[in-house]
């Protein structure tokens, strides 16, 4: 059938494509890096396995997503360890993005007035 | 600042979330300088939203990497989100060959790193707890009699906050902190945990001189830290050193016996230096040890690649040797 020959050769293309990524892998190959086994021996983590091949696609796809050049992404993914490409796998859109503390429109500009005034914050005259 | 009717100021504060700081002096350990500034800190007046780059280039370039905010800017910032992430600007100082310290949430690491002559990256939330404006700056000093923070901050040169206030806005920052070391640096006053993750970064980030010499300090300094000696071996093993390698990870497994991490990787050794017997029973023993724990997978996968090896034809290279049971 043309449906399951299809499939097949998706499934085929995927398998490949792991196969590669996993060849691309930064990380030493045959031994246990010190940051997955300190990672491993913390306990309490809700997280049972990092997968970090998936990990490391999903923050390649998201940086480019927000912008990020292409040609800067492989270099900004190797700097980082298994567990911190997780951490960003998970919370790149949420996490802290330090910025400009000048860059605030809107209503949220107002609420901060009102806090800056009241002397609970203090942005617009010290930065 | 114009002080509100005080019902407006508390509904503000209870929004804010604001922990109440004390003053500056109050916590001062007593052999702590009354007042430092380090100002011979470089600044950088940032760009829009490019705090990250400009703080990371001023910790950076005043511990001597040759950087900029400018040459640093494609290696952290991310324009969808306006902004720079943490682990990211320590991604980028490991790139720079520097050790990102992250610092105890506590003041007194802030204190005892400026006392070292370190200039230490801030994060900041200027806003409100649940309205944040996240902003990265440099703490270059402090001065307890006039209760002020010192920063190198946005396009201020020399900005001084009250320090209730400094303290206020890094605690809604999450409390984060870091200091950018040269590879074997180790401050007085370091946390090994913390020290060795860090070494571990550099690892991870395929610094290799760099992760080294940073192994190297910490087993000087505590000579009974096991990932320290886990990582001198990987360090080995990735200098193609099989018996320094191996010595390295027996240390691991004398000081922590249940380390699947240092069996496995033992066994890997043993394997590339055709000791076939011994590297099978030692997986063996590292897939009974990684048992639900998150480096099973990839301890089994370790054992099946090391059952499937052919029978060498020449002699183990690490003979007449004791292999822990």
């Amino acid at each position: 059938m043309r449906i399951e020959r299809f499939r097949r050769a998706c499934v085929a293309l995927v398998s490949l494509s792991l196969v590669s990524l996993g060849l691309q892998a930064p990380a030493m190959a045959g031994v246990i890096g010190t940051s997955e086994a300190i990672a491993a021996t913390r306990g309490g983590e809700t997280r049972d396995t990092i997968d970090a091949a998936l990990a490391r696609d999903d923050v390649r796809a998201k940086l480019a997503e927000l912008g990020v050049d292409a040609a800067a992404i492989e270099g900004r993914l190797a700097a980082l360890s298994e567990t911190e490409l997780q951490m960003l796998a998970d919370q790149i859109e949420q996490a802290p993005a330090g910025g400009d503390a000048l860059a605030v429109i809107g209503i949220v500009f107002l609420v901060l007035m009102i806090l800056e005034f009241t002397g609970v914050i203090d942005i617009f005259k010290k930065t | 600042m114009t002080r509100g009717a005080p019902a407006v100021a508390a509904l503000a504060a209870a929004l804010a979330g604001c922990a109440a700081s004390p003053p500056l002096a109050n916590g001062l350990a007593g052999h702590a300088p009354r007042s430092i500034e380090l100002s011979a800190t470089p600044f950088y007046p940032q760009e829009d939203y490019h705090c990250g780059p400009a703080a990371l280039a001023t910790i950076l370039r005043a511990n001597g990497a040759n950087v900029t905010p400018e040459t640093l800017a494609p290696e952290v910032f991310i324009p969808g989100r306006r902004g720079s992430l943490q682990v990211e600007l320590l991604g980028a100082a490991r790139r720079h060959g520097r050790l990102p310290y992250v610092l105890a949430t506590t003041a007194d690491e802030l204190v005892a790193e400026l006392a070292d002559g370190r200039p230490v990256l801030v994060l900041q939330n200027l806003g409100a707890a649940r309205l944040p404006v996240w902003h990265y700056a440099v703490l270059i000093g402090y001065d307890a009699e006039r209760n002020v923070a010192l920063l190198r901050s946005g396009r201020e040169q020399r900005l001084e906050m009250r320090w209730q206030h400094f303290a206020a806005t890094w605690h809604r920052g999450g409390r984060f902190a870091f200091t950018a070391l040269r590879p074997g640096e180790i401050p007085a006053h370091a946390d090994v945990t913390r020290y060795v993750e860090a070494a571990a970064g550099l690892e991870a980030a395929g610094q290799r001189r760099a992760a080294a010499a940073a192994y190297d300090a910490a087993i000087a300094r505590w000579p009974d830290e096991a990932h320290a000696w886990l990582g001198r071996g990987n360090m080995a093993y990735a200098d193609g050193d099989l018996v320094a390698a191996a010595d390295a990870y027996l240390r691991v497994i004398l000081l922590s016996p249940t380390d699947a991490a240092a069996r496995g990787n033992l066994a890997q050794v043993l394997a590339d230096a055709r000791c076939l017997a011994e590297s099978r029973r030692q997986i063996e023993r590292a897939v009974a040890l990684a048992a639900g724990s998150p480096l099973a997978a990839t301890i089994e996968d370790m054992r099946q690649k090391i059952g499937a090896l052919p029978e060498p034809e020449a002699a183990c290279a690490l003979g007449n040797r004791y292999w822990p049971d």
